[in-house]
């Protein structure tokens, strides 16, 4: 640190200022553009929701609004709330299995990266490097690509999956079109589906808690294990509570993604069968432009923003502790 | 600095002003602006042509731009095609903007819906009087909104009544080929010898697959038609899909499914559909409309099966069935060389030698009458002389206020579940009827 | 101090493994380390074996393991393929993620530190709306932003991909995130000694970020090759195509041929491995530092 003789910091300090301001300023024209055309999208979509909408039809003067994309006011809403129409019914049923789908692959996604971190760590560097870029593959193929690899994993007749189930001698199944089977009130196909999504993510947290995990000094766990804990209590009571951050970062993200996943689901089952893996994002896009429902769609989507919205904020307050070493 | 930001908060305020008027502009000057004719002097001109990614449509769409550009040498076509998957996406993300193509591949039931983003038929090309005359019923019928034409069909849409029949599995089973069914129940019977299950019981092979989406519906509205029953009510305002006709047809597609032609578990839409899983050898009599010929041939060169494609014999009556109009070219009222483009769609939709062309290629049915009767179809697509006889009872679906929603997420979910097990016969068409009904507004 | 020098002391004693329960507890983790490797990699595996089998051979019940007469053809169908000039697409997907990578860095870098340090009003609301932005499906937001880049003329150019992307806000969040950590004292001492704004951001900001901006970089440019819908509205003439956009569409034409729709999805993953394997080092520092924050 550079020790500055009085006379220059008191000129400095309004000049310091000045130039703050200026840098502030010129950072900011590129912000204004951007956002600019972010206040004039939310805008539109947030119109659109008290409009019967259609791309395909011109309505009025306005952004196509009005005239034969008529004015509905809270419609939208009152038929999400007291209707009794299939849209409504594919409303409801989408946004529980959403639910569902979040809730589900929060806590099996953490089940698996952390404790995963935890055994990497304890192995000697050598293959650390390895097993990290090799955990890290399924991250970086594309959703449709994985989706169209585990379909055919799937496949009732040709599935590996399946075969391997034969030779031992069990019951192949029908992963992804069987809506009798279920397990733990969860249908199978939304396992399925849950089990790929997984596979495909893991990777990015199995990282990012390794590099949290590294960031614990040593003489931590050695103190902790001079004091007489084993390796269970020195894993739940010290090094949990200390990658808090990085827990927080993993359960926002994680938590965002999965509210709105849509590749995956739409290419293995289009929201089949019977629309047990129907999740809101796949029927947001099957209103807006199969059904010619746009305004419906993006009535959903609020609800769908305001879900995410409240469950970050959630997730902020309660995993918000600062911890210091 | 608060003052300098409420003026940089203004500032975004008014850029966002822009785009919207950015927004109104585009729509204004899309309603105002008469389309540009553009002289082509020593110039080709240019026009596009939009399609799905469908190959067998694709490769005779592609001859009939070859065959346009050969006869006129100053036009340009590209044809841009999208996932099929995405088409309308793409369709109606451009279409506010006003850039997609001239000239479009579209569905004629979607018209209604699209129309307002149409441009209609002129006169000159072709009257109202004249398209009729030249086309089916039920195809063109799609096409018509309020009187007014806003395209012409290039193909009979027909889902019923047609299946791919796999000769080698037949001869393995030892049954008769070709097949002789005078009754569906010739059709179950055979069937379910084709039939096979694996050592745990799974059905391997189906004998008779029809629990996709568009052969259930098919099946079940014109079996409904040909007991005599309807689905509309007779001022065409409403559904009635709870009827005893209905429920006859459903329990015979629930016996069929309980004999052991198919396992609607595994061969659904998602999952085996009719074309994928018959050419895998996985189906020995698939229910689908004729253009699942040239889309199997192509997307399965290595299939070496012999085969064929048969029409079925009605359940009662004559073979009354509901049609969906078909595919067809549309014209775009932003484009710039209308004329062009409209004279491209004339081409290629109502000159029977290029129809024709279209048809052979995509091995669907002609939407022209005298193209249909046509030597070079009746030998090279002898079916198509098999459902000369039963075209003529098409009827057309009728302005539905959705049809997609309908078949695909009422109709056929539905269906699909009281097959499966799911629903009573009962229960499902309950709820196919108060569902449908919900959607007239 | 006291607990160092009794660890010190007693570590040794404490933390030397009896030889037999290490073996066990060492073989333990690499047992469940590796049968997670082959969880991980089965599908991958099945994958490439797939593209190497014929698409009857597919067809087989019960399925095979190896193929049971390896062939390239698939490979050459696709790389022959008159209509995929594979160079061409691979050369366009390159000229859309250098940009986009670029531009996505220096401008999150930018904001970021500039929303990290720095104080203005109304600062938590823009930042809300980025925030927005993130969380509103694409479908919504679809047909407005195509609107625009429709207006200003970009469709069909590669550089309409670019435009968009240039400001990303999970990167802007991303390096907010870590700027927050960069000592004041760095830039008040470089301020005072009179470096401009600008100067300071080069200088001593940028060099602070190298890890989490080889993260960014990275995750940018994975998400942006694999980025399949919006280009494909975007670009609709063929020849300004993106790789991955190419590929997939080949899939959905081929439906139903397993085999080449392998071999299509292992030509899109090879380029962004390759990236990935020689940058992963960087990545995991990245990740360290980012995570933390």
């Amino acid at each position: 640190m550079v020790r500055v003789k009085n006379k220059k910091i008191s000129t400095s300090k309004s000049g310091v200022a000045v130039a703050k301001r200026r840098f502030v300023l010129g950072v900011t024209i590129p912000l204004l553009l951007y956002l600019s055309v972010s206040i004039f999208v939310i805008g539109w979509a947030f119109l659109l929701i008290f409009f019967e909408y259609s791309p395909t039809r011109r309505g009025g003067p306005f952004l196509g609004l009005g005239g034969s994309n008529p004015f509905v006011g809270l419609g939208n809403f009152v038929e999400m709330v007291k209707g009794t129409s299939i849209e409504t019914r594919l409303f409801r049923t989408s946004l529980k299995n959403t639910l569902i789908f979040a809730f589900v692959v929060l806590p099996l996604n953490l089940a698996i990266t952390l404790p995963l971190a935890w055994l990497l760590e304890s192995i000697g560097q050598r293959f650390k490097t390895m097993f990290r870029t090799i955990y890290f593959i399924p991250a970086l193929m594309s959703s449709v690509g994985v989706a169209l690899i585990w379909m055919s994993l799937y496949h009732p007749q040709y599935g590996w999956l399946n075969q391997i189930i034969r030779s031992f001698g069990g019951t192949p199944k029908a992963w992804l079109s069987d809506p009798t089977a279920g397990f733990m009130g969860v249908p199978i196909p939304m396992w399925a589906v849950i089990l790929t999504y997984l596979w495909q993510d893991y990777g990015f947290n199995l990282v990012i808690f390794i590099a949290a995990l590294q960031g614990i000094p040593k003489m931590l766990k050695e103190a902790a294990m001079v004091d007489g804990a084993n390796r269970w209590q020195t894993f739940s009571k010290i090094m949990v509570p200390l990658i808090r951050p990085a827990l927080l970062f993993v359960c926002v993200m994680t938590m965002l993604s999965s509210f709105q996943v849509f590749d995956i689901i739409q290419v293995m089952t289009e929201g089949g069968p019977g629309y047990q893996t129907q999740v809101l994002v796949l029927d947001i896009y099957k209103n807006a432009f199969r059904y010619y429902r746009m305004g419906w769609a993006a009535a959903e989507s609020f609800v769908l923003v305001l879900i995410v919205m409240s469950v970050t904020i959630f997730q902020m307050r309660v995993l918000r502790t600062k911890w210091e070493y | 600095m608060k003052k300098l930001f409420s003026c940089l908060l203004g500032v975004i305020f008014i850029l966002s002003l822009t785009f919207i008027g950015v927004g109104c502009k585009e729509e204004a000057a899309e309603e105002v602006a008469a389309p540009a004719e553009e002289p082509v002097v020593g110039e080709k001109t240019v026009i596009r042509l939009w399609a799905a990614t469908n190959p067998a449509f694709l490769a005779a769409l592609q001859a009939l731009v070859d065959a346009y550009e050969a006869e006129h040498p100053d036009v340009d076509i590209q044809m841009e095609d999208f996932d099929y998957a995405t088409y309308i996406q793409t369709l109606q993300t451009a279409m506010p903007a006003g850039e997609e193509a001239d000239v479009i591949s579209l569905f004629g039931s979607w018209i209604s819906q699209y129309s307002e983003r149409l441009a209609p038929l002129p006169a000159e090309v072709m009257s109202l009087e004249e398209a009729r005359e030249t086309f089916y019923k039920a195809p063109l019928e799609g096409y018509i909104v309020d009187d007014i034409l806003y395209g012409l069909p290039q193909e009979f849409n027909c889902e019923y009544g047609g299946v791919l029949v796999n000769k080698t599995k037949f001869e393995e089973a030892g049954l008769t080929y070709p097949p002789e069914w005078k009754t569906l129940d010739d059709v179950l019977r055979d069937g379910k010898a084709l039939t096979v299950r694996d050592a745990s019981g799974m059905m391997t092979t189906a004998g008779f697959h029809f629990t996709s989406a568009d052969p259930i519906s098919a099946s079940f509205l014109a079996g409904i038609k040909q007991r005599g029953g309807d689905y509309w009510n007779s001022d065409r305002t409403g559904f009635t899909f709870n009827t005893p006709e209905a429920k006859a047809q459903v329990e015979w597609m629930v016996n069929a499914v309980e004999i052991g032609v198919v396992d609607p578990m595994l061969f659904t839409d998602e999952t085996n559909f009719v074309i994928d899983a018959f050419f895998s050898r996985n189906v020995g009599i698939g229910y689908i409309g004729a253009w699942a010929i040239t889309d199997g041939k192509m997307r399965f060169p290595d299939f070496a099966d012999e085969w064929d494609y048969f029409i079925l014999p009605p359940i009662q009556g004559d073979p009354v069935f509901v049609a969906d109009s078909g595919w067809g070219l549309v014209v775009s009222p932003n484009s710039d060389h209308q004329d062009v483009a409209w004279d491209f769609v004339k081409f290629a939709t109502s000159v029977p030698e290029n129809a024709i062309q279209f048809n052979l290629i995509s091995s669907t049915i002609p939407a022209i009458p005298s193209v249909a009767q046509s030597p070079e179809i009746a030998e090279q697509m002898p079916w198509v002389a098999k459902e000369l006889d039963i075209l003529p009872y098409g009827e057309y679906l009728g302005n539905m206020p959705d049809r997609d929603l309908i078949m695909y997420e009422i109709i056929y979910p539905h269906l699909l579940r009281v097959l499966q097990g799911v629903e009573t016969v009962d229960e499902g068409l309950e709820a196919i009827d108060t569902e449908a009904n919900g959607t007239f507004k | 101090m006291e607990i160092s020098t009794l660890s010190k002391a007693t570590t040794s004693e404490l933390t030397k493994p009896r030889r037999s329960s290490l073996k066990i507890g060492q073989g333990l983790i690499y047992f469940i380390l590796i049968a997670g490797l082959s969880f991980t990699l089965l599908p991958g595996l099945m994958m490439i074996l797939s593209s190497f089998k014929t698409n009857l051979e597919l067809l087989h019940i019960p399925p095979t393991f190896w193929p049971e007469k390896p062939t390239l053809q698939n490979y050459i169908k696709i790389l022959s393929d008159p209509k995929l000039p594979l160079m061409r697409f691979y050369g366009n997907s390159v000229f859309v993620a250098f940009f986009n990578v670029t531009s996505t860095l220096f401008t999150s870098s930018l904001i970021g530190y500039m929303f990290a340090k720095f104080e203005f009003p109304c600062k938590r609301i823009l930042f809300g709306l980025f925030m927005t932005m993130m969380m509103i499906p694409m479908q919504i937001t679809m047909i407005p932003n195509y609107l625009i880049l429709a207006k200003i003329g970009l469709i069909n150019s590669l550089w309409g991909l670019i435009v968009f992307s240039a400001l990303d806000p999970f990167g802007i969040f991303l390096m907010r995130q870590f700027c927050e950590t960069i000592p004041n004292d760095l830039m008040d001492a470089a301020r005072i000694d009179g470096a401009s704004e600008w100067r300071i951001y080069w200088k001593i900001v940028i060099p602070q970020l190298g890890a989490p901006l080889a993260t960014l970089g990275i995750l940018s440019f994975m998400f942006n090759w694999n980025s399949y819908l919006w280009p494909m509205i975007v670009l609709q003439k063929v020849e300004v195509r993106t790789l991955p956009v190419i590929l997939t569409w080949f899939n959905t034409a081929h439906a139903g041929q397993t085999a080449i729709v392998m071999a299509a999805t292992v030509l899109i993953v090879i380029p962004i491995l390759i990236v990935f394997v020689y940058f992963q080092k960087w990545i995991v520092q990245g990740f360290t530092t980012t995570g933390l924050k």
